[in-house]
Formats: structure tokens, C-alpha cells, sequence
């Protein structure tokens, strides 16, 4: 071959290298058109965790013990995800949530409108109770003591957050401190994850303290460096979450749940588990007057004078 | 019609240069951007889509989990805000569409065409007939669990029109730069060719013979003015258009101007290539104009040596003649052609054999070839044949060798030695005549005394003798041929200058008229008329009265001779040239004249064309002898001069006839008249 043509060639190649399709399309008519109706959902046993982390780590924390709990009773439960705590009170009281899983101040509230505690958890930490955490950058030298925290910026979890705030409150309430004293006092924005935020906020300088449950900051675990996280205060112990059902819903099934989740032992490895996953260590059983140490700090307070609770 | 490429302009061709080479760069180049750019593009839509199809399967899981069909509606339009997103839809767990951005409904085909692949999202293209779609189809995945599908449309058909504007933006770009290329190609272009166009003026100036014409640049000072060198003599001195180190220094050129390289001058004025190219063309011209003019100063030396050469050659009457190695002509001087009677272009390339007579030019080829072959000169006498009468010449020939002593031609010379020859051969007559002459004088001598005796003797005896008798008659007899011996006997004291000659001043034309009266008689019984025209002015002259009349006596019976006894006419005619202080006498007859041969030997002793008995053959050579002795000359004309016996009341002679001219010199002051040229056909 002559050097010309070698040449072309190689000038060539490129474009035939280049050219040529390499799938098939599949043939779509768009025109044919018609609305989409949402089929109609069968009728459950509706279950509802007070949002305080993302849905999707409500539903993965309490997907096993609705699993459980239907397998159990033979009582179809679906969970339902309510955005914020205002609005899962507001189901409980609508009858759209027929079995509640919240904290206590959220329950004194749903009290009121009859709704009654028939279970409560043991906490991991193997108590009934619970407490909240007030946690500041470990590298914030101004931070010693729980006096040091005036004039400090704040964030807790919610209004209703009873171990992300309300402990925490009163924790400073008992310590002469009162809201006045922080420079602004935040809440952990948007629906669900509160918690997290709270945490994230302090480990970012957005603010200085920051008020949490125990437990959540096993939670961020792998997530954020925990040891540039330092707890600075815990507040007194309440008790731990409780499962209510609404005003007017059947007792019979009431029972029948609350046998199955009674009959959860955390020294079965099924059971752990499933226990395990949903954050606690055990259900036992629960009455209202379980709660009257919440509804006097609530008082104390004066987180009554806030429809639904909020200040 | 499109030009060939090799008659393009230079200029032309870099253009046309640059603009390929950009060409064939940019565009491959823009074609395999855009094709990598589509593909990029398509990837990175691919990826693109991939990632929102998990955002949105990600984001929607919460809102999907409390049913919140209006945040899932909200995420789903936000995307569809995003130009190239042709549609996005949710579908819950069991194929249901949850929220989807399509107005009008829901296309029914597009929910079943694509599904997740497994817990991983899956791509397809879809041709909706008017585009092209890349469909993602993201699963809703919560712990582990599938939930729905998080559906996306991206438009591969925007995506390419994208790669295509891209496509053309580079082509544009390219096109940009083509045309930007083409601005400093064609200044870069412009000053090549400007030079090299002056290259070739140069060249075309050096071909037209203009070797003064400088190629190079002129640099602002000369080099001299650089080195402050004062060497006047150098060519580049004071020329800010030569370089020293080029044309300066000839010896340094074996190492080039390479050796200049820490010379001020040369960092100066050291060029590019094509700078060196002119300074070399200057170079050039300047070596060739210098040979020029040598060769030139030879050319005018070499010509006016041909022209001297030609001029010797040709003046000299010798005939000269150079031939080559097969004996021909290759040149010949202008004697030798004048003797053949060509021109020299006729006889250069020719042979003897060609221009020679056949015997002639045989025997000088066969003696030409001799020399050549043997090497060495030859030097003969060679008699010709020209007009009748025969030529001699003295030929030699001179062999022409190379460097190599190899013999390429001969010189051959020719000199004319006729005339030589026939001095030779009246040298040696005038020799054998002179010791005729003494020889018959002393006989002549001897034999006067008893011939007088004889004479005396017989006159004495008549007297004693009877009168009338025999004896008196045979006595007459001796005396009368004793008289004629006595004669004979003078002519011979005569010829041999025996005899004292009495020179006197006498009158020319009563001698010619006294010896004329003695034979008119004699000669008019033979039929023969004397006519006379004599100078009337009686031209006085020296000389000896009876030897004058002896030779006009003889000169008469001669012509009466020549006449042979059938009678004719003499013309005595004579003429004084006053200014040229002679007198001119002619006798002439009109007989059949003398043949050609005999014309130079009439003079000659001895030499006559009378029977044996008739003539002694001494008369006209002891006339020319008598003539000679006087101061005079005498020659013979035959045929007479056309019109010579005009004068005469009896034309009509048909003979050629023949004339003796006697010119005689006078010795003292003529007062008569004044001179005439001696014209013989004078009236």
C-alpha cells in the first residue's frame, strides 16, 4: 500500500471509528393518555412513631415490631408517618392514628384528648426512663458549667421534644436559668431527623449548646467524629416512650398488642432483634399516672398555656 | 478551469498550505470533539440521570412513606423544570402512578416499558416518534424494601442538539481560526515570496547579464564601517550590500562562514536561509563576473591574436594551408584560396583530391598522408600547371602533434618559385652565353685576320684576271662570301662586345629613315610596304649612328621575314617622351606574330625559327645587346595592340602581328614639346 493511502486511512478511521449507534429504542406512544386513580389502601390498624428521627428511620426502626406485632395478633397494622409532632398529636386526636408511639410530653397532651397509655419501653440503657442531653463542640472553652451556658444560643429539637427540649428546660429552669437568658433559642428545622440536626448544628458552630435525648448521639455513631461532641449536662431521668392507643379505639386489640409486645423478651435473639431495631430494650406495661412527673415539669414550665403544647 | 497546482503562486501555495494543514486539523479535530462531546455528553446524561432517578427515589421515600403526594408532586416538577427533563413520575409498590408531570393524563405505554433491575436502577431509550428518551427508573428502596419507582425521561434528542450546537461551535471556532490563520499565513506568505521573488529578479538580472545586481539585503553600515577596517582593497570594503565573510575572505569558505560565527559582523548580519541563499547568489554573480571579465580580457587577446594571425596569414603570398589526421582542409589562408579560385568555406572539409586537378591533388594527398604517418617534415619542389604554363612551388609540410605527441594535422606552405626557377634558368643560359660570347669572339677574332686576307687576296686576283672571265666570276664568288664570313664575323665581335661603339648626338628619326631607305627597296620586291609615322619634333639622341641603324636594319628584315614572303605592311613609328626623358621607337608587322613559347627566347642568342642556312639566330640578340649597351630596352608584343594599325590606309590585317618596342634614353636637355605617356596605340 502505498504511503498516500496509508495516510487517508489513518485520517479516515477516526470518523468510521466514530460513527454508529449503539442501542435500540424502544417504541413509546405518549398520546394514548389517561389520569392515574390511586387504588384504595385495605383497612389496618394504624401505627404511628412521634417523628422525631426521618421516616425512613421510623420505618426501619419499628418495620420488625409491626411485622411481629401482625404476626402475632393476626391484626393487619400499617404505619403511618406524620411529619411533625404537632401533626402526629393531631391524628391521635383525628382517630387517624389508632396505636401512638411518643414521648411523654407529646402523650400528656394526646391525653387530653383520650388517649391512654397501655405501654411503655425500657430504654437501651435498661431503664424505663430517659433523659436529655445538653451537649456543646468540645473545643468551646467557654462552655464548663451549665451556668456557663447564658447568653448562648440554643438549639433544641421541638417544642414537643421532651427529651431535645422541654428535659432540657427544665434542667436550666432548676438551675436558675431561664429562655430569657440564651441569646436566641433555635429549633431543629424541617420534618423529621430533629434529633440529628441538633447535633449536626453543634458539631458545625451553628450554635453553641444543643439539647438531645440520650441515645441519639449512638445514633450518629460513624457519621460525625462524636469525639469533637462534648456533654456538657443531663437533665433528671422521665419516663421513657409510651405507646398509647386513641380515645374510642378497641380494647380487645389493644390487648392483643399489648400481649405481643409484652411477650418480647430481649434475651431471645428474634426477639432483640426486632427490639433492638426499634431502639429499645423491652415493652412493658404502662399506665397514665406513669406520667404525672412530665405533667408537672409541663406545669412547671407552663407549657399548658400552649395550644397543643407548645410554647 | 482550475489551475495546476504546480502553476500556482508561491504565496499562493502557503496559503492554500495553511489552510489545509488548519483544515485537516480542525476538522477531524471539531468532528472528533463533537463525537467525543456527544459521547460525553451522553454519559454524562446517562450518570446525570442515574443520580437524579436515585435523588428523586431517595428524596421521595419519606413523602412516599406518609403518602405525601404533594411534596412527591412538588419533587417530581421541580425536576421537570429542568429543560432536557422531558418528564418524571412516581409509581408506588405495586405499579401505580403516584404523581407524575405530564399534563392531560398519563401516557398508559410509558409505566410498563422500563422497571428497576432489581435493587438497581435501569436505563432505557425510548423513541416517542418526535424524540429520543433516556428512561431511569430508580427503585424506591427503604431498608432494604422496595417501595415504588422513581421514574425520569432525560432527552437524548436535546442532549445531542446540544453536542450538536457544541459541534458547531467548534466548527465556527475552527473556521475563525482558519480565516485568523489566513491573515499572518498570507503576511507570512507575502514576505517569503517578496524575497524570493527578489531572488529571482536577481537571477533573471545575472541571465540577462546584469552581474552588478545585489540579491542580498543592504545592512545598515558596511562592515568596514563595523571593524573600522581601512583595507581599501577588499571587495566588501564600504559596501553595505556585500558580506566580508562571504566575499571578503574566499579561503575561509572551506569552512563557511561558520568561522565568522564570533565575528561582530556576522552576528550583525547573519541572515536566515534565505538571506544566506542571496548573499551566496551575490557571491555568485560577483565570482561569476570576475571570470567573466577574465575570460573576456582572453576572448579580445585571442581575437586580436586570430586577427593578427589571419592578417600574417593572408598577407603573405605563400599558400598556407592546415589540414587534419584524414588530410583535410580545416583552414587556409587567403593566398591559397585566391590560387584555386574558391572561396576558404568552399575548401575547409575538403581534400586535394577535391580541389586539385586529378594528378595533382593524388600526388599532394598521397605526400600528405606520408608526413602524417611518419610524423617527420618533408620539403619539395612541386611543379603545377596553371594557365597553360607551368608554376613551381616550394611546399613544405610541418606535422601538427597534440599534447600527447600524437600527430593531428600537418601545416602545409606553398611558395611560389617560378619565377625564381626562370632566373635560375636565365642565369645559367646567360652563363653558357657569355662563355658563348668569349668563345666566339676570340674565334671571330682569329678568323678576321685571314678572312681579311682572303678578301684581299681575291680582290687583288680580279685584278690580274681578265674581266668577264669565269675565274673572275669565282673570285667575285670568294670575296662576296667572304664579305658575308666578314659579317658574320662583326655580328660575332658585335654579340661578344668586341667591336668600340662611337657614340655620338644624332638625330633619331634620320636614323630610323636612313636605315628604312636602305631596305624599302629590297623589302617592297617581297611585297612588303614600310609605313612610317615618326614624332615630327626630331628627337635628338647619344648613341652610335651605324650599330643604331644595324639594329633597325635588323629589326626591319626581321619583320620582313615574319611576313614569309606573302607580303604586308611595317609601321615604323616613333614617339620622345620628353618628360620622361626618353624616346620610344615600334616596329611592327602584321604577320601571323610569335607563338607563346617562343616569346621569351627571341632575345636569345642563337635562338631562331629560320630553316637551318637562313639565320645565325644573332640578330635580335645582338640588337637587344646594341639597345642594352645604349641605356635602352627592348621588348616584343605579339599580337600586336588592338588598333595599332589604325592609322594605316590599308586596314583590314586579319593577323595578330607583332610588335618590338625600343625605348632609348636621352642624355641631355630636349627643349622640343613637352612629354606623352608611350602609348603604342597613339596616332
Amino acid at each position: 500500500m502505498r504511503r498516500r493511502d496509508v495516510l487517508l486511512a489513518g485520517l479516515c478511521l477516526p470518523f468510521l471509528a466514530a460513527c454508529g449507534r449503539d442501542e435500540d429504542a424502544v417504541r413509546v406512544d405518549l398520546s394514548r393518555r389517561e389520569e392515574p386513580v390511586l387504588r384504595q389502601l385495605p383497612r389496618a390498624v394504624t401505627y404511628a412513631y412521634l417523628p422525631q428521627y426521618a421516616h425512613t428511620v421510623s420505618y426501619e426502626r419499628h418495620r420488625l415490631l409491626l411485622d411481629y406485632i401482625g404476626r402475632a395478633t393476626g391484626i393487619p397494622l400499617r404505619q403511618v408517618f406524620p411529619d411533625t409532632f404537632e401533626e402526629h398529636v393531631r391524628m391521635v386526636e383525628r382517630g387517624e392514628i389508632d396505636i401512638s408511639f411518643s414521648n411523654p410530653f407529646a402523650y400528656i397532651r394526646m391525653a387530653a384528648s383520650g388517649a391512654r397509655a397501655f405501654a411503655r419501653i425500657i430504654e437501651p440503657s435498661g431503664k424505663p426512663d430517659f433523659k436529655s442531653q445538653i451537649i456543646c463542640r468540645r473545643d468551646n472553652k467557654e462552655l464548663k458549667t451549665l451556668a456557663d451556658c447564658r447568653g448562648k444560643r440554643w438549639m433544641a429539637v421541638d417544642p414537643s421534644s421532651a427529651g431535645g427540649y422541654i428535659y432540657a428546660l427544665g434542667e436550666f429552669f432548676d438551675n436558675g436559668i431561664r429562655r430569657s437568658d440564651f441569646a436566641e433559642i433555635t429549633f431543629a428545622p424541617g420534618p423529621g431527623g430533629k434529633q440529628e440536626k441538633v447535633v449536626l448544628a453543634v458539631f458545625a458552630g451553628a450554635c453553641d449548646i444543643g439539647s438531645v435525648r440520650d441515645g441519639t448521639l449512638e445514633i450518629l455513631r460513624g457519621r460525625i467524629d462524636l469525639g469533637q461532641i462534648r456533654v456538657l449536662a443531663e437533665s433528671k431521668s422521665y419516663p421513657g416512650w409510651v405507646y398509647c392507643a386513641r380515645a374510642g379505639f378497641s380494647p380487645e386489640i389493644i390487648e392483643k398488642i399489648a400481649r405481643a409486645m409484652f411477650a418480647l423478651r430481649y434475651d431471645r435473639p428474634d426477639d432483640a432483634a426486632i427490639l433492638s431495631a426499634a431502639g429499645m430494650r423491652g415493652i412493658i406495661p404502662a399506665v397514665d399516672a406513669d406520667y404525672e412527673s412530665v405533667r408537672r415539669l409541663a406545669e412547671k414550665l407552663g407549657l399548658d398555656a400552649l395550644p397543643g403544647g407548645e410554647e | 478551469m482550475i489551475p495546476r497546482l504546480s502553476a500556482l503562486s508561491f504565496r499562493t501555495k502557503i496559503n492554500c498550505g495553511i489552510v489545509l494543514i488548519v483544515g485537516l486539523i480542525a476538522i477531524p479535530l471539531a468532528y472528533l470533539t463533537w463525537r467525543a462531546a456527544a459521547e460525553s455528553l451522553q454519559t454524562e446524561t446517562r450518570k446525570r440521570g442515574l443520580v437524579l432517578s436515585e435523588n428523586l427515589a431517595m428524596r421521595v421515600s419519606d413523602a412516599m412513606l406518609s403518602m405525601d403526594l404533594l411534596r412527591m408532586k412538588n419533587m417530581v416538577d421541580e425536576l421537570k423544570k429542568v429543560d432536557d427533563i422531558s418528564y418524571a413520575f412516581i409509581l408506588d409498590r405495586q405499579g401505580s402512578v403516584l404523581v407524575h408531570t405530564f399534563s392531560g393524563g398519563f401516557p398508559v405505554e410509558l409505566a410498563e416499558v422500563n422497571a428497576p433491575d432489581g435493587p438497581k436502577p435501569h436505563i432505557r431509550l425510548l423513541d416517542t416518534g418526535r424524540e429520543l428518551i433516556d428512561d431511569f427508573a430508580a427503585p424506591v428502596t427503604i431498608v432494604g424494601t422496595p417501595f415504588g419507582t422513581a421514574r425520569i425521561g432525560l432527552s437524548r434528542t436535546k442532549a445531542e442538539a446540544a453536542a450538536d450546537r457544541l459541534a458547531l461551535m467548534i466548527v465556527f471556532y475552527s473556521a475563525a481560526a482558519m480565516v485568523a490563520a489566513l491573515a499572518p499565513s498570507t503576511l507570512f506568505a507575502r514576505r517569503v515570496t517578496e524575497r524570493i521573488n527578489r531572488l529571482k529578479r536577481h537571477a533573471e538580472e545575472v541571465v540577462k547579464g546584469n552581474l552588478d545586481h545585489r540579491a542580498g539585503p543592504v545592512t545598515a553600515k558596511a562592515c568596514s564601517d563595523t571593524l573600522s577596517c581601512d583595507n581599501t582593497r577588499c571587495p566588501a570594503h564600504g559596501d553595505r550590500a556585500s558580506r566580508c565573510w562571504l566575499t571578503a575572505s574566499p579561503d575561509q569558505r572551506g569552512e563557511g562562514p561558520e568561522s565568522c560565527r564570533d565575528c561582530p559582523v556576522y552576528r550583525e548580519q547573519k541572515g536566515d536561509e534565505i538571506q544566506d541563499l542571496a548573499e551566496t547568489f551575490d557571491v555568485m554573480a560577483v565570482s561569476l563576473k570576475s571570470h567573466l571579465d577574465e575570460l573576456r580580457r582572453a576572448e579580445r587577446v585571442l581575437s586580436r591574436q586570430e586577427r593578427l594571425l589571419r592578417t600574417i596569414l593572408d598577407a603573405t603570398p605563400d599558400l598556407v594551408c592546415l589540414v587534419d589526421e584524414n588530410a583535410r582542409y580545416l583552414a587556409v589562408n587567403r593566398a591559397f584560396a585566391n590560387f584555386l579560385g574558391l572561396t576558404s568555406e568552399e575548401i575547409v572539409g575538403a581534400s586535394d583530391r577535391d580541389v586539385f586537378p586529378e594528378d595533382e591533388g593524388q600526388a599532394m594527398h598521397e605526400e600528405n598522408s606520408r608526413v602524417l604517418a611518419a610524423g617527420r617534415p618533408s620539403d619539395r619542389e612541386v611543379r603545377l600547371r596553371r594557365g597553360g604554363s607551368p608554376v613551381w612551388f616550394h611546399v613544405v609540410r610541418v606535422p601538427v602533434v597534440d599534447a600527447s605527441g600524437r600527430v593531428i594535422g600537418l601545416l602545409r606552405t606553398a611558395r611560389d618559385v617560378t619565377q625564381l626557377k626562370q632566373f635560375q634558368e636565365q642565369l645559367i643560359q646567360s652563363q653558357k652565353m657569355e662563355s658563348l660570347g668569349k668563345l666566339a669572339g676570340g674565334v671571330a677574332h682569329e678568323i678576321n685576320t685571314p678572312l681579311g686576307v682572303i678578301l684581299g687576296y681575291s680582290q687583288l686576283l680580279q685584278e690580274d684576271v681578265p674581266g668577264g672571265s669565269q675565274i673572275q666570276a669565282d673570285l667575285q664568288t670568294i670575296e662576296k662570301q667572304a664579305k658575308v664570313c666578314r659579317k658574320i664575323v662583326a655580328d660575332l665581335l658585335g654579340f661578344s662586345r668586341q667591336a668600340e661603339s662611337a657614340k655620338i648626338e644624332m638625330c633619331f628619326n634620320n636614323s630610323l629613315m636612313e636605315a628604312i631607305t636602305l631596305v624599302r627597296h629590297a623589302l617592297s620586291l617581297e611585297k612588303v610596304v614600310i609605313a612610317t609615322d615618326l614624332d615630327e619634333r626630331m628627337p635628338i639622341i647619344y648613341g652610335d649612328p651605324e650599330k643604331l641603324k644595324q639594329v633597325w636594319i635588323n629589326l626591319l628584315s626581321n619583320a620582313s621575314d615574319a611576313l614569309e614572303g606573302r607580303g604586308g605592311t611595317l609601321l615604323v613609328r616613333s614617339r620622345l617622351f620628353a618628360h620622361e626623358q626618353k624616346v620610344t621607337a615600334w616596329f611592327a608587322d602584321d604577320g601571323p606574330g610569335i607563338s607563346p613559347d617562343n616569346l621569351g627566347r627571341v632575345f636569345d642568342p642563337f635562338f631562331t625559327t629560320k630553316p637551318v642556312g637562313q639565320g645565325t639566330g644573332l640578330g635580335l640578340s645582338v640588337s637587344f645587346g646594341i639597345i642594352k649597351d645604349h641605356g635602352g630596352s627592348i621588348r616584343v608584343e605579339t599580337p600586336a595592340p588592338e588598333g595599332f594599325f589604325d592609322a594605316l590606309d590599308d586596314p583590314g590585317h586579319d593577323r595578330p602581328g607583332t610588335v618590338f618596342v625600343i625605348d632609348l634614353p636621352l642624355d641631355h636637355e630636349e627643349t622640343i614639346g613637352g612629354g606623352h605617356p608611350a602609348n603604342a596605340t597613339e596616332a
